[in-house]
C-alpha cells in the first residue's frame, strides 16, 4: 500500500515511525515543506532559551527501506480524482493520504504586521523562526512577547534567560488563562515577575512601531508604548487547512475528521495533529497528535477500530527556565458541586497547588512553583481507587507523613535495629555490655554488631559512651540488674 | 581452618570454616573487606540441616498427586538404574527433547560446565536453561550487543571506592550483600550516591543526611527515566565527543531517539521531578572525566532489569555510560550487579540455552567445532539452541513439549514467575528428577530427589561479581549416602552410553572447562587451581598460564569485530500489566537481608528464619488507611495470575501507589503466584519487577 504524508512535523514523523513497525507492506513518502529533516518543534523554545542544542531537535530516522522523507518538498495540490499530491519535483501517488499539515502562527492584522512581518517581527513555528528568534537576542535588550499562553511565557522565559528584557502582552486579562484560574494566574504572573519578566493584561494591541524596516516598539490603544527591538508572536495557531479546502474536503476551524480521523469528504484521506479537527475539537498539544498518529497507524495496519483518548483535559506542562507549571484535569473553577477542591496557597514563594477529588479519584491538578509535586501527582491523576482517604495527604507527595524514627543512641527504642547486617537491636548490645562486653570491639565479638559493613559503627560507638555515662563499667552489679529503666520501650 | 567463601551471593564474601561444632568467620579479601553480614555468619548451620536428604528418595505413589505423596529411600544404583531407563523410554516415544533440564547460579563452574554437557552430550536435548534467566539475563543481553563482552562488572569492585558518583539503578545491595555497602563509603562522604528506586529502601537510605539522593520513580518507568538523563546530557551538550569519534558507533540514532524525551514529558511518566532530572544529568556529567570529574559508575541490578524491556533498560544505562565517556576511562565505568553465588561463571560455561562453554555461542559453528573438539566427539551431534526459562518451563508436559525434567541447583517452584502455572506444568510431567541436599518445595514435587553434596563439603570454583575466579575449599566430610552432582553426570552418562568422559573429580573438570572456554569470550584457559590456591587475583579472560588475567576491560578497545561500541537506540513498552480498576496497585518485589533467592536453604537456619520466618507486604500508610489496614493485618494480593497472603509492614519507604514484597517465601506467602511470566523479548527475563494487583484486607 501506498501511503502519503504531507507535513513531517512531530505528528507526521511518529505516524510514519508507528507505521512502519507495525505494517511490513507499506510503501510512504512523508514530505516536509521545510528544508530540515523532521526535529522536535516543542523543543523550539528550548532551543531559544539555549537549553537544547540544534542537533538535540533531530527526531528519529524512520525506517529506509520502506520510507521515504522528502525535505524541502511542499505539496501544491492534492488531487482526488487521480489520488495523488502535485509538488514541484513532481506527483506522489497515494492509496491513503494523510494530512499532518500543523498549524500556522496567527499574525495579527494590526499596523505595522498586517503587511508582512517587518525585520525584529517574528512567529514561533519552525526552526527557521526560532534560529532568527535567537540570532535576534543576542542583538536586542528589549522584548515583547504577544500571546500570554504556554508558548509565549516559554518564550518570555527563554529570552529572559538570555539576559534580554522581556514583556509578555495578552489580550486576556490574566497569564495562561486557559490553563490557570485567575487567582492561581496572579501566582504565575508574580512568579515571572520575580525573573524580570512584566506581564500585560487586557492588552489592546494598537499597533507595532517600525523604523527603517525594523520594529522598534509595541504601543498600546491607551497610548503606553513599550520599547522593543524584538517581537514575537505567540498569540494562538491556526490550523493549516488550506490544501484541504483547495481540494473540495470540508474545513471548520481545522480540517474535518469523524471518530475514524478520516475526512468526512473522502475516506482515503485523512487528517491528524494540530490541522485535524475531531469531534472533540482541535487539539494544538504534542500529546493528543501523537496519540491519533498511533490510532491512525493501527487502523491503517490493521484495519481495527480506532480508540482515541479525548483532547479535553490534556495536560499542559510548561518548560520554561525558572517557571513551573502543570496543570491537567478539572480546576476549581470547573469542578461539579459534589468535587472537592484541595488548595495549598504559598503566594510568597510563588506557590500554590490545588486538586481536585471526585469520588475516589483525583481528577484534577494544577500546580504553579512545585515541580517535584507536580511529577508525583501527574502519576497519581485519574487513577480510581488511589485516592487516599484524606486528600490532603496528596499534597505531601510520596513522603513520610510525619513518621520519624529516633536515631540517637539515647532516645531510640530498645527494639531498635542498630546493625542491618546481623540484626542487633541496642537491646542486644545493652544486654552484651551488662555480660561484660564494655568494648566497641568486644561489642562485636559478642553481638558481631559492626561485622558487616561495618556502617554502624559510628552508631555503636554513640551506643558505648551512652552507657559509659549511665552504666560505667568499673561500677560492679549483678549481671540480671537490667537496664529496662533507662531503655526506653517500645 | 579452611579458608573458602560463603555459600549465597555473588559478593562471595571470603570467609574461614573451622571448629567444632563447624562455624564460619570472616577472613580479610578486596571484595567484603573482613565484613560478612548475618547470612554468612550463620552459614555453617546449613551444613547441620534437621531434613537433610541422605539417601536417594523415591517418591510412592499413594494419592496420585505429586507433592501429597511420600517417600522411600532407594539405594544409589536402583534410582540411576531406574531413571536412565526412563529417560530412554521417553527419548524413545518423543525424541531427545523430551527431557528437560533446570540449572542455577548457585552451581559451582564445574557443575555448571559438566550439567551442559550432561544435557547435550548424554541426553542430547537442546532444552536446557537455568535460573540465571531470572537473574542476569537482562544486563548480559544489553553488554553483549554494545560492548560485546558481558561480565558483571567489567573492573574490580575496589574502582568504586575513590568515586565521585555512583548510580545504582534498582540494586538493593545494603540488603542483598550488606558488606559491598564498604565500597560505598567514599562516594557517600562526597555527597554522590544516587540510588534509583520505587523504595526508600536500605540501600536508598545510605543517600540520606548529603550522602546522595534518592530518586523514587514509578515502578516500570526506569527506562523512560534513563532517556530523559540521555536527553539532557545529549541536550545541553555534556557529552564526551571526543570518546564518541574514537570509540562509539550509533550515537546519531541514539541522540535523535532522546529527542522525544524531554524532562517535563519524562517526569509525568516517571514522578521524577524535571529539576531533579537536570541536576542528576549535571552531576553524572561533571564527574565524568571529560568533564575534569574524579569518575562516574553506572550499576544496574534486577530492579531495572526484571522487565519487559529489561535488555532496552540495561541498553540505555549502557548508552548513557559511553555517551559521558566511561566505559574503559581510568575512573568509573558501567557494571550489572550480579545476583547469585556463581551468576557470573553460571552464565558463561553451557547452562544457558544458546550457549556452550567459554561464553561461546551454540549456533555459531567455530564454536561447535572447538568445543566438540575438546569433548572428542562430532559437533554434528551436538544439539542447536533451546529455549528461554519461561518458555521452557511453561512448554513441561505440554503437548509437543519435555516429559521430563531434571533440577539442578533451583527452587523453581517458588522463584519463577507465575509460579503456580510452573507447578501444574511440572505436576503434568512423567518424570522428575530434582538433585538437591534439602527437601525443598520443587524437589517434593519429584519421582526421584538424589542427595549432593553442599558448598564445604566439596572443591571447585565460582566467579564472583567482579569475573575474578574464587576456589571453594572442602572444610567437611559430607554425610554419608550423599554424592556430588558430578559423580551422578558420570554415573548416569554411562547408563545412557553417551560419548566423550566423565570427569569426577572437581580439578580435572574445571581443567577440561579451561580447555573447553580457551578462545571464547569468557577465556579461563590460564586459570589454574595452582595459580588461584598460590593467592593470585585472576580476572578473566585469561588466556595462558603466563597471562595476567584482566582486572580491567575496555582499556584501549571493545571485544567486537570492529574494536568499538555500539550505541542502540531504544523505546519504552512499559509495563505488560496494565493498571486497571480491579488491580490499581504496582507490586514489586525483592529481598530481604536475612534471606537468599527462594529461602530454601536459609529458611533452614534458625537466626535467620526466626528473625524473618514469614513474608510480609509492605504498604504505605496512606495505601493502608485506603483499604483499612492498621497495623499487622493480614492482606491479600490477587492478580490475573493468582494471589497470596502476608501481614502488612506499614512504612512510608515506599511509594502511596506500591506495594512491595520479598520473594523468598513459599505457601500462601508466595509472591511468584501473583507476578507476570511476560518475558523480554530480547533477553527471555520474566517481569518480576512490576505487575498490576488488587489488595485487600483479610477478613478475620
Amino acid at each position: 500500500m501506498k501511503v502519503v504524508v504531507i507535513g513531517a512535523g512531530m505528528v507526521g514523523n511518529r505516524f510514519v515511525d508507528e507505521l512502519g513497525r507495525i505494517a511490513p507492506d507499506v510503501d510512504v513518502d512523508l514530505l516536509g515543506e521545510e528544508s530540515y529533516e523532521p526535529y522536535n518543534r516543542v523543543l523550539l523554545t528550548e532551543l531559544v532559551a539555549g537549553r537544547v542544542d540544534l542537533a538535540g531537535l533531530s527526531l528519529p530516522t524512520p525506517d529506509e527501506g520502506r520510507v521515504r522523507v522528502r525535505p524541502g518538498v511542499a505539496a501544491l495540490e492534492i488531487d482526488r480524482e487521480r489520488q495523488c499530491v502535485v509538488t514541484a519535483q513532481g506527483d506522489f501517488d497515494y492509496d491513503h493520504l494523510v494530512l499532518a499539515t500543523g498549524a500556522r502562527g496567527r499574525v495579527i492584522p494590526i499596523p505595522g504586521l498586517r503587511d508582512g512581518l517587518p525585520r525584529g517581527a517574528h512567529v514561533l513555528r519552525s526552526l527557521d523562526d526560532a534560529r532568527d528568534i535567537s540570532a535576534a537576542a543576542l542583538n536586542v535588550d528589549t522584548a515583547v512577547v504577544i500571546g500570554g499562553g504556554p508558548l509565549g511565557i516559554e518564550l518570555a522565559c527563554g529570552l529572559q534567560h538570555r539576559g534580554v528584557d522581556v514583556t509578555v502582552m495578552s489580550i486576556m486579562p490574566t497569564m495562561l488563562d486557559r490553563d490557570l484560574d485567575a487567582s492561581v494566574a496572579q501566582v504565575a504572573e508574580d512568579a515571572a515577575k520575580d525573573l524580570g519578566i512584566d506581564f500585560v493584561g487586557n492588552a489592546q494591541i494598537a499597533s507595532v512601531g517600525v523604523t527603517d524596516g525594523r520594529v522598534t516598539a509595541v504601543r498600546l490603544a491607551d497610548g503606553t508604548s513599550y520599547p522593543a527591538g524584538l517581537v514575537v508572536l505567540a498569540a494562538g495557531t491556526a490550523p493549516e487547512t488550506s490544501l484541504a479546502g483547495a481540494a473540495g474536503l470540508e474545513t471548520n476551524i481545522g480540517i474535518v475528521v469523524g471518530d475514524d480521523l478520516r475526512t468526512t469528504q473522502d475516506p482515503r484521506i485523512s487528517a491528524i495533529g494540530d490541522c485535524a479537527e475531531t469531534p472533540s475539537g482541535v487539539s494544538g498539544l504534542v500529546a493528543p497528535g501523537w496519540a491519533q498518529a498511533r490510532a491512525l497507524a493501527r487502523s491503517i495496519a490493521q484495519d481495527t477500530e480506532l480508540e482515541l483518548p479525548p483532547i479535553s483535559g490534556s495536560a499542559m506542562r510548561l518548560k520554561a527556565v525558572g517557571m513551573s507549571v502543570v496543570t491537567m484535569g478539572v480546576r476549581a473553577s470547573t469542578a461539579v458541586e459534589r468535587d472537592r477542591v484541595v488548595t495549598l496557597s504559598d503566594p510568597r514563594e510563588r506557590r500554590y497547588v490545588e486538586l481536585v477529588a471526585r469520588g475516589d479519584t483525583l481528577v484534577g491538578v494544577t500546580c504553579v512553583g512545585a515541580p517535584d509535586l507536580a511529577a508525583h501527582l501527574s502519576t497519581q491523576f485519574d487513577r480510581p481507587g488511589m485516592l487516599p482517604v484524606d486528600p490532603m495527604h496528596l499534597l505531601m507527595g510520596t513522603g513520610s507523613m510525619g513518621v520519624v524514627e529516633s536515631a540517637s543512641p539515647t532516645t531510640m527504642p530498645a527494639a531498635t535495629t542498630v546493625c542491618r547486617c546481623n540484626g542487633v537491636t541496642k537491646g542486644d548490645l545493652v544486654h552484651a555490655w551488662d555480660g561484660g562486653a564494655t568494648t566497641v570491639e568486644a561489642l562485636a565479638g559478642a553481638t558481631l554488631a559492626t561485622t558487616g559493613c561495618g556502617g554502624c559503627k559510628k552508631l555503636v560507638c554513640g551506643i558505648v559512651d551512652w552507657l559509659q555515662e549511665t552504666d560505667p563499667p568499673e561500677i560492679s552489679q549483678p549481671a540480671d540488674a537490667t537496664r529496662e529503666t533507662t531503655v526506653p520501650s517500645r | 581452618m579452611t579458608d573458602t567463601h560463603c555459600p549465597y551471593c555473588a559478593l562471595q564474601c571470603a570467609q574461614k570454616l573451622g571448629g567444632d561444632p563447624i562455624a564460619a568467620e570472616p577472613r580479610a579479601f578486596p571484595t567484603n573487606v573482613g565484613g560478612m553480614c548475618q547470612k554468612g555468619w550463620t552459614s555453617a548451620e546449613l551444613l547441620r540441616a534437621q531434613d537433610r536428604v541422605t539417601s536417594p528418595l523415591r517418591r510412592v505413589l499413594s494419592t496420585g498427586s505429586r507433592g501429597e505423596d511420600r517417600f522411600e529411600p532407594v539405594g544409589w544404583d536402583e534410582a540411576l538404574d531406574d531413571i536412565a531407563a526412563r529417560v530412554q523410554a521417553i527419548q524413545a516415544a518423543d525424541g531427545p527433547d523430551g527431557i528437560a533440564v533446570f540449572g542455577g547460579g548457585g552451581l559451582s563452574n564445574e557443575k555448571a560446565y559438566q550439567l551442559g554437557k550432561f544435557a547435550r552430550l548424554a541426553l542430547r536435548t537442546r532444552m536446557i536453561d537455568y535460573n540465571g534467566r531470572f537473574c542476569m539475563s537482562s544486563a548480559a543481553a544489553a553488554a553483549n550487543r554494545t560492548l560485546g563482552i558481558d561480565r558483571g562488572l567489567p573492573f574490580p569492585l575496589t574502582d568504586l571506592n575513590d568515586a565521585q558518583v555512583i548510580m545504582l539503578f534498582g540494586s538493593n545491595l545494603a540488603d542483598t550483600m550488606p558488606p559491598a555497602v564498604q565500597h560505598l563509603g567514599g562516594v557517600r562522604d562526597r555527597g554522590g550516591l544516587i540510588v534509583v528506586d520505587p523504595r526508600l529502601s536500605a540501600t536508598a537510605k545510605l543517600t540520606e543526611d548529603g550522602a546522595g539522593e534518592h530518586v523514587q520513580l514509578v515502578p516500570g518507568t526506569d527506562l523512560v527515566f534513563i532517556l530523559g538523563l540521555l536527553h539532557i546530557v545529549f541536550a545541553e551538550s555534556l557529552t564526551d565527543d571526543d570518546y564518541l569519534a574514537a570509540r562509539v558507533d550509533g550515537v546519531d540514532a541514539v541522540r535523535r531517539s532522546v529527542a522525544e524525551w524531554w524532562p517535563e514529558r519524562v517526569a509525568a511518566t516517571t514522578g521524577v521531578a524535571e529539576t531533579q532530572l537536570r541536576r542528576i544529568a549535571r552531576t553524572l556529567a561533571d564527574a565524568s572525566p571529560h568533564r575534569g570529574g574524579q569518575g562516574a559508575f553506572l550499576l544496574t541490578g534486577r530492579g531495572s532489569e526484571q522487565h519487559v524491556d529489561g535488555a532496552d533498560t540495561v541498553t540505555a544505562v549502557i548508552n548513557l555510560a559511553l555517551a559521558l565517556g566511561l566505559v574503559g576511562a581510568e575512573r568509573g565505568g558501567y557494571g550489572a550487579i550480579t545476583g547469585q553465588g556463581n551468576g557470573q561463571g553460571g552464565r558463561e560455561h553451557g547452562q544457558k540455552s544458546d550457549q556452550l562453554p567459554g561464553y561461546r555461542m551454540i549456533a555459531d559453528p567455530a564454536a561447535r567445532e572447538h568445543v566438540a573438539g575438546v569433548w572428542g566427539v562430532d559437533p554434528e551431534i551436538l544439539p542447536g539452541p533451546g529455549v528461554p526459562a519461561v518458555e521452557l518451563l511453561m512448554s513441561l508436559g505440554m503437548p509437543d513439549g519435555p516429559r521430563a525434567l531434571f533440577v539442578h541447583g533451583s527452587n523453581v517452584l517458588v522463584s519463577a514467575p507465575d509460579a503456580d502455572a510452573v507447578r501444574r506444568r511440572i505436576e503434568s510431567l512423567d518424570l522428575v528428577v530434582v538433585c538437591d541436599f534439602i527437601p525443598s518445595e520443587t524437589a517434593m514435587l519429584a519421582d526421584y530427589i538424589l542427595p549432593v553434596t553442599q558448598w564445604a563439603e566439596e572443591e571447585g570454583t565460582m566467579t564472583g561479581l567482579e569475573g575474578r575466579v574464587l576456589r571453594r575449599r572442602k572444610a567437611v566430610e559430607a554425610p554419608e549416602g550423599v554424592r556430588s552432582e558430578l559423580e551422578i553426570f558420570s554415573a548416569l552418562a554411562d547408563r545412557l552410553d553417551a560419548p566423550s568422559t566423565w570427569a569426577t573429580e572437581p580439578r580435572e573438570v574445571y581443567d577440561e572447562l579451561r580447555r573447553a572456554s580457551a578462545g571464547g569470550r569468557a577465556d579461563y584457559a590460564g586459570i589454574s587451581y595452582d595459580r588461584l590456591d598460590a593467592g593470585e587475583a585472576l580476572y578473566w579472560p585469561c588466556l595462558s598460564e603466563d597471562h595476567p588475567g584482566t582486572p580491567r576491560l575496555f582499556a584501549d578497545s571493545f571485544p567486537t569485530p570492529s574494536g568499538r561500541a555500539t550505541m542502540i537506540a531504544v523505546r519504552p513498552v512499559g509495563p505488560a500489566d496494565a493498571l486497571r480498576a480491579e488491580a490499581p496497585v504496582w507490586l514489586v518485589t525483592g529481598r530481604v537481608l536475612q534471606h537468599y533467592q527462594s529461602g530454601a536453604q536459609t529458611r533452614r537456619v534458625s537466626k535467620l528464619n526466626d528473625s524473618m520466618s514469614r513474608a510480609y507486604i509492605e504498604i504505605h500508610p496512606m495505601l493502608a488507611e485506603r483499604i483499612g489496614i492498621e497495623g499487622i493485618d493480614d492482606i491479600r494480593i490477587t492478580s490475573k495470575r493468582g494471589s497470596m497472603v502476608a501481614q502488612a509492614r506499614i512504612s512510608p519507604d515506599i511509594r502511596p501507589d506500591t506495594v512491595f514484597v520479598p520473594f523468598h517465601f513459599a505457601d500462601e506467602g508466595m509472591v511468584n503466584a501473583v507476578t507476570n511470566s511476560a518475558t523480554d523479548p530480547v533477553s527471555g527475563m520474566p517481569e518480576f519487577k512490576v505487575c498490576a494487583v488488587q489488595i485487600r484486607k483479610v477478613a478475620e
